[in-house]
């Protein structure tokens, strides 16, 4: 079976705007998924919550709640990793 | 040895395991620390040469990172820190079968005598350097030269030291140094003066705790449990 897509009518300099929108929705939605499920990030979060919980920064019930939160949080970003969501598989090398 | 871990494999049963908590100088005899383990278990110790794995036979299974099994494993460690120096291990180390634990043991035995030389006799110990809610503008400068403040006071007093990442914008120091049990008092004097003398920050001074910063030691890769 072969698929006509956006990246192979770009490749042969034709653009349709429609896939073109398409195209710039799919970019956006990728720095979304990367800003908000970036595993660095929410494990540097989870640290942050439990210090100002030490701190007494957050009372028991607040710090829970917040690290309930990111772990789930956690939890899918491994998953997203896992499954490479965000990245395209390159055929041509 | 991709070999000896398959046959270990094979003719290992399912659900048992033996759990690491640490390694510690071999006793002279089998040493039993109480039922602190995982469900309870028995924590005692296994020989291979000259060192001891401390483990507890627990269920075969996914060991989480949450809260309540953390601190089951760093009390097992602390409790055995009383009595001895201990090589860290890794939170979730559970070996099917005593074969493949010292199978194991032989491939990190190298690097586990030489961690066991440095950390013997002593401890880790934590310093964080926090900005409170209404300083949060500390200019860069000023973090930088509070920062140098701690450490060149604090390193006159420990072994050796590691720069710990910065995971929130309010840390003005994170760092974990090595210190000699005898300087322990010390080095929490030299905490509580560098505390008094910048009380417009949070400071958390945490410790004593295994070398875990100064010990890395990786027995094979991937996902094998046991061999991470």
């Amino acid at each position: 079976m072969f698929f006509i897509d956006d990246m192979l009518l770009r490749a042969l300099g034709i653009t349709l705007p429609g896939l073109d929108m398409i195209w710039t929705i799919e970019q956006i939605q990728k720095f979304a998924y990367k800003g908000l499920y970036d595993p660095e990030k929410i494990k540097n979060q989870i640290k942050e919550t439990r210090l100002l919980y030490e701190f007494g920064e957050l009372d028991r019930k607040e710090y829970e709640e917040k690290n309930s939160d990111l772990m789930n949080k956690l939890d899918m970003a491994m998953k997203i990793e896992e499954m490479n969501l965000n990245s395209k598989i390159d055929i041509l090398g | 040895m991709v070999n000896m871990i398959k046959r270990a494999e094979r003719n290992a049963p399912d659900s048992t395991a033996k759990y690491v908590y640490c390694v510690i100088p071999c006793p002279t005899e089998r040493k039993s620390f109480g039922s602190l383990g995982f469900d309870a278990g028995e924590v005692y110790t296994l020989d291979y040469k000259d060192l001891a794995p401390v483990v507890s036979d627990v269920t075969y299974r996914d060991y989480a990172a949450n809260e309540e099994e953390v601190v089951v494993h760093r009390n097992v460690v602390e409790q055995i820190m009383l009595e001895h120096s201990v090589i860290p291990v890794a939170f979730g180390m559970a070996f099917k079968t005593r074969k493949l634990l010292q199978i194991a043991m032989s491939a990190g035995y190298l690097a586990m005598q030489k961690a066991q030389q440095l950390v013997d006799g002593k401890v880790e110990l934590g310093v964080k350097v926090f900005l409170p809610k209404d300083q949060l503008e500390m200019e860069s400068a000023r973090r930088e030269e509070c920062s140098s403040d701690f450490l060149q006071h604090l390193l006159a007093v420990s072994k050796d030291w590691k720069k710990l990442k910065l995971f929130s914008d309010r840390l003005v120091l994170n760092a974990a140094f090595l210190v000699d049990k005898s300087e322990v008092d010390e080095f929490s004097l030299q905490v509580g003066v560098l505390t008094e003398k910048y009380d417009m920050l949070k400071v958390q001074y945490s410790g004593p705790w295994p070398a875990y910063n100064f010990v890395d030691i990786h027995i094979l890769g991937g996902k094998r449990r046991g061999f991470r």
